[in-house]
C-alpha cells in the first residue's frame, strides 16, 4: 500500500501539468466543435486518445524489464531536459520577455485556421476538422503520458500519477461542459510556472537515485529541491522584469 | 507518416527545445557520474547536481533573454 505523503508529489505534479496540457488540447477540440460541429471533434479526440491507449499499453510493459536504477537515471535526465525547459519559458514569460500563453487567442486563431480552410477545400473539411482535434490531443496527450511515467514510474507509482491526470482530464471537461468556451481564466501561466519547478526538481531527485546518490531526508528531499527552484525561477523573473539583459532588443 | 513527423518533432520540442540547455544537462550527468564513479562523496555529488541544475538554467534563460529581448513594459 503506497502512503499518501509518498504519493502526493507525484499526483500534484501529474495533477497541475495535465490540467495545463488538457486545457491546451481542449482549446483546440473546442475551436473545431464550435465551428464544424461536435461529430469531427469527437471523432478526432476518442481516435487521439485510442492512439495514446495504444502507445501507452504497447510502450508501458518494458518499463519493467529495465532495472530501476537505469529507469530512474533516464527518466531523471528527461526531466530535467523537460523540466527546466518549461521552467525556462516560464521565466522568459513572467519576466516580459515572451507573450503570454492566452487560450482566448489560440481559439481565434485557430477558430480563423478553421474558417481559412473552410474557403478552400469544403468537401474535405470536417476531415480536415477531426485531424486538427486528433493532432492536438496526440501531441498533449504525448506530454500528459510522458509526464505521467516520468513522475510515476521511479517509485512504482504509475497508477496514483494516472489517476492525477485522469482527474484533471474530468475538471477540465466538466469545466468546458459547464462554460462551452476556452478556459481563459485558468491561471495557466502560473500553472506553468509550478509544473515547471516540480518537474525541475523530480529531475535532480531521480537523476540523483539514478547515479546513487542517498538524498538526505529521502523523499523530504524533494520538497526541498522545489522550494530551492522556486526561489532561484522566481528571483531570476524578477531580477530580469527590473533590470533587462545588456543587448536586449526594446 | 506525416503524423509521425508531427510526434517526432513534438518530442525534440519537448525535451530538446533548447540545444545549449539539453546538452549543458547532459554533460553535467555524465561528468557527475564519472566523478562519482572515481571517488567522489555523493552528497558532494548530489550538492554539484542540483547547484549545476541550477547554473544551467540561470544561463539558459539570461541567452533567452538576450535573444528574445523585452516585449512588454
Amino acid at each position: 500500500m503506497v502512503s499518501w505523503s509518498v504519493a502526493a508529489p507525484a499526483v500534484t505534479a501529474a495533477f497541475l501539468a495535465s490540467l495545463v496540457e488538457v486545457v491546451e488540447a481542449f482549446t483546440i477540440v473546442l475551436a473545431v466543435g464550435t465551428l464544424r460541429g461536435w461529430k469531427p471533434a469527437l471523432l478526432g479526440s476518442a481516435a487521439g486518445l485510442a492512439l495514446l491507449a495504444v502507445l501507452v499499453l504497447a510502450l508501458g510493459p518494458l518499463l519493467g524489464e529495465i532495472p530501476l536504477e537505469i529507469l530512474q537515471l533516464v527518466i531523471g535526465v528527461l526531466l530535467l531536459l523537460f523540466g527546466l525547459g518549461w521552467l525556462r519559458k516560464a521565466v522568459l514569460r513572467a519576466s516580459g520577455y515572451i507573450a503570454l500563453h492566452d487560450e482566448t487567442a489560440i481559439f481565434a486563431a485557430e477558430s480563423a485556421a478553421l474558417t481559412a480552410a473552410a474557403k478552400r477545400q469544403q468537401a474535405r473539411l470536417d476531415w480536415l476538422a477531426g485531424l486538427t482535434a486528433f493532432k492536438a490531443v496526440v501531441l498533449e496527450g504525448v506530454e500528459v503520458a510522458f509526464i505521467v511515467v516520468a513522475v510515476g514510474a521511479g517509485r512504482g507509482l504509475l497508477l496514483p500519477a494516472g489517476l492525477g491526470a485522469l482527474a484533471a482530464c474530468l475538471v477540465v471537461l466538466a469545466a468546458g461542459l459547464l462554460l462551452r468556451r476556452p478556459l481563459a481564466r485558468v491561471p495557466e501561466n502560473s500553472l506553468k510556472f509550478g509544473v515547471g519547478v516540480m518537474l525541475t526538481a523530480f529531475g535532480v531527485f531521480w537523476t540523483g537515485e539514478g547515479l546513487g546518490i542517498p538524498w538526505p531526508g529521502a523523499d523530504l528531499a524533494l520538497l526541498v529541491f522545489a522550494l530551492i527552484v522556486l526561489a532561484v525561477a522566481l528571483g531570476a523573473a524578477a531580477i530580469l522584469r527590473q533590470r533587462p539583459v545588456d543587448g536586449a532588443k526594446p | 507518416m506525416k503524423l509521425l513527423r508531427i510526434i517526432l518533432a513534438e518530442l525534440r520540442g519537448m525535451f530538446a527545445a533548447d540545444l545549449g540547455l539539453s546538452l549543458a544537462v547532459l554533460a553535467l550527468v555524465g561528468l557527475l557520474a564519472l566523478a562519482l564513479d572515481q571517488g567522489l562523496a555523493p552528497l558532494w555529488g548530489g550538492a554539484l547536481l542540483l547547484a549545476g541544475v541550477l547554473a544551467i538554467l540561470l544561463a539558459s534563460v539570461w541567452r533567452g533573454a538576450r535573444r528574445l529581448g523585452r516585449r512588454r513594459g
